[in-house]
């Protein structure tokens, strides 16, 4: 599904070189549920956009549903971004003029479904997440929970294969935050291969796997229930 | 994807009204002001007779004293003298060429209860209605007999057909020209040329005249001019028959001349009748010569479309760009706002290209508010123009031209201002913004 190899990521300003990412090695399966832990500044959220397509390598490879990313058009990025990949965000990052129904409809509006397919898949979407009824509301209207759970719908409006959660529950109470885990639980058992930055190592350990990223390295991992890829052992020898 | 654009538009342009109002007034002022401008550069700089431009030419002969100076280009007098422009009809009889000035009076009806009312005329000869295609509701210009010989005949406009009958086939009946009564022969289609390109000299954009008569007439029944009579000599006129004899020049000149071959004939026989008054030493200066100019030549001789009217419209297209450079400045701070939620569009699959469309299309539907404002405030300003000043009955008025460059400038200008603004949103790093959210 998600294959980084030997990934390189520096921020260049006039003074100083950043090395956000060093010989970046990762392998994500189909279907798994990656906990991505590390403390801040470790990386974790350049790995995020890196994953996402939001941003370039410096070198390396990444290789997205078979497909390299590497020389490709911001034209071929967006669809690529678009078809494959679901986010969520610790902030939700609804956008507060539209309403439920339009945010779930931003990812579909760029697909190019017809009024028709969007409509089926919001409705199907807001229902995942028992939002359905109130799909003419704004954001503003909703608690922090049924944000998230918003954002949710519309990471999975697509039907991306992949899913990348930035801090999901970073933003929620906790009955609120395991409201939200279950339901990501809940897709992920459907398919959905998600990837999830956290801090809480609680919800870490609900995660199929557990990999943590120190100085832009992955310098370590748990199995939970999966296991490590060749590579990933050889990162860490 | 457009439609998408413009509901993204219309909410984005609700969602920040009071932004949204104040550059949309920028841009109606900028759009008002230039529109103005433009307006009267484009109506006074109209060839009113486009399709015989090239056929018609006003005539001028340099006839003035050899230390005498006048206000044109090459020092030729704009009109002719009565004498002048009597033998120059009565030559060339097969091509068609005319004399004409402008008089008026008070016209009423037999009707005794009719009050007068006052209406400019012009005095020329049956050809002026051909030369100028000026078409006939009823009847038709007097026949070449009235030409020779003084007969009380007039063609009135349609506006004086409605006025003094209320309209109809009036041809036959009588009307008082002051105390005469003259035949109705012919009644003419509403004509206004704009600017009156035949008689600039005496204001190219007053309303074209109501009544029309013999031009033969003028010498039996002392027709004033109610133009400009420009006098260069010292000389004696106590009373009408000396006016006519005399060097002032208050007539205008007009001759069609379609092929190459009629223009050559008559500059002959111009040069021809200059020799010929030189010899007679009427015409003074050794380089007396006859000049024929077509319309537009003779718009752009006598500075129909002024130097000023030019430069007003740059001014008001600088104006126009300073609204812009504030709206610019309006539109990067709305634009760098929302930057967060174009790294969640971003995010979510859309293309720099789409997210600078989509924007785009945001200015694009600013830029047509403000132009249909701007519409609405040139419409208020030549309006002011028309009501408080003499002169801009015809020109202080927008054509379907200036109606539809309104919205087209102002949507270009803006498209074109906002370029900018939505390439710099379109270029930020949606991670950027997707953490500070």
């Amino acid at each position: 599904m998600l294959v980084m190899s030997d990934i390189n990521k520096v921020y260049q300003t006039e003074l100083v070189q950043t090395h956000a990412l060093r010989d970046f090695n990762l392998t994500v399966k189909e279907g798994e549920f990656i906990a991505v832990t590390g403390p801040s500044g470790s990386g974790k959220t350049t790995f995020l956009n890196i994953a996402g397509l939001l941003e370039n390598i410096s070198s390396g490879d990444y290789q997205l549903d078979g497909q390299s990313i590497v020389g490709l058009s911001d034209k071929e990025l967006s669809r690529l971004r678009n078809e494959k990949i679901g986010f969520i965000f610790q902030g939700f990052n609804l956008i507060p003029d539209l309403n439920l129904f339009e945010n779930v409809d931003v990812p579909l509006r760029y697909r190019g479904f017809n009024s028709k397919e969007r409509k089926q898949k919001i409705e199907h979407a807001l229902e995942l997440v028992g939002l359905a009824s109130r799909m003419k509301h704004l954001p503003s209207q909703l608690s922090g929970g049924q944000q998230q759970r918003v954002a949710i719908a519309r990471a999975l409006a697509g039907e991306p294969k992949f899913l990348l959660a930035d801090e999901p529950t970073g933003n929620l109470d906790s009955l609120m935050a395991k409201q939200v885990m279950e339901l990501l639980e809940k897709i992920n058992k459907q398919g959905t291969t998600i990837v999830m930055v956290t801090h809480d190592a609680e919800l870490a350990r609900r995660a199929e796997r557990n990999i943590q990223i120190v100085d832009g390295q992955l310098c370590d991992f748990t199995m939970y229930q999966g296991g490590a890829t060749a590579n990933e052992q050889e990162a860490i020898a | 994807m457009f439609s998408y654009y413009i509901q993204l538009a219309i909410k984005s342009l609700k969602s920040t009204i009071g932004t949204t109002l104040l550059m949309v007034l920028a841009i109606a002022c900028g759009i008002g002001i230039s529109m103005t401008a433009l307006t009267l550069n484009h109506m006074t700089g109209n060839n009113p007779i486009s399709e015989k431009s090239d056929q018609l030419f006003a005539v001028q002969l340099q006839s003035t004293g050899s230390s005498s100076t006048w206000s044109t280009t090459d020092n030729v007098p704009e009109q002719l003298t009565y004498q002048d422009a009597t033998n120059l009809m009565r030559a060339l009889p097969e091509l068609k060429h005319t004399p004409m000035y402008k008089t008026g009076f008070s016209v009423r009806t037999l009707d005794p209860e009719f009050a007068p009312v006052l209406r400019s005329s012009r005095v020329t000869t049956r050809h002026f209605f051909s030369m100028f295609d000026v078409n006939f509701l009823y009847g038709g210009p007097w026949s070449k007999t009235v030409d020779e010989n003084p007969t009380f005949q007039v063609v009135i406009s349609e506006e004086l057909n409605d006025k003094l009958f209320g309209g109809g086939d009036n041809t036959g009946k009588e009307i008082f020209l002051n105390a005469t009564t003259y035949q109705i022969v012919g009644i003419t289609e509403s004509w206004q040329p704009k600017p009156k390109f035949y008689d600039v000299n005496n204001g190219a954009f007053q309303s074209s005249e109501q009544l029309f008569i013999p031009f033969v007439l003028s010498s039996v029944y002392e027709l004033q001019s109610w133009g400009n009579n420009n006098g260069w000599k010292e000389e004696r006129v106590n009373n009408y028959q000396e006016k006519l004899a005399s060097e002032i020049l208050w007539t205008q000149y007009w001759a069609e001349l379609p092929t190459k071959k009629d223009q050559d004939k008559f500059s002959q026989f111009l040069s021809g009748y200059v020799s010929q008054q030189q010899k007679l030493a009427r015409f003074e200066r050794d380089d007396a010569k006859g000049i024929i100019r077509n319309v537009q030549q003779w718009l752009d001789y006598n500075d129909v479309v002024g130097d000023d009217s030019y430069v007003l419209v740059a001014v008001s297209f600088m104006f126009l760009v300073v609204c812009l450079v504030n709206s610019i400045g309006l539109l990067l701070a709305k634009f760098l706002r929302n930057a967060p939620h174009v790294g969640v569009r971003r995010a979510l699959g859309a293309s720099r290209g789409q997210v600078f469309a989509q924007h785009l299309v945001e200015v694009g539907m600013l830029g047509l508010l403000g132009g249909l404002l701007g519409l609405a405030f040139a419409y208020f300003g030549l309006s002011l123009l028309k009501n408080n000043f003499d002169g801009f009955d015809f020109v202080a008025s927008m054509d379907i031209t200036m109606f539809l460059a309104a919205p087209i400038i102002a949507v270009s200008a803006t498209v074109l201002a906002g370029i900018y603004p939505a390439w710099r949103v379109c270029t930020t790093l949606p991670s950027i913004y997707l953490k500070t959210q």
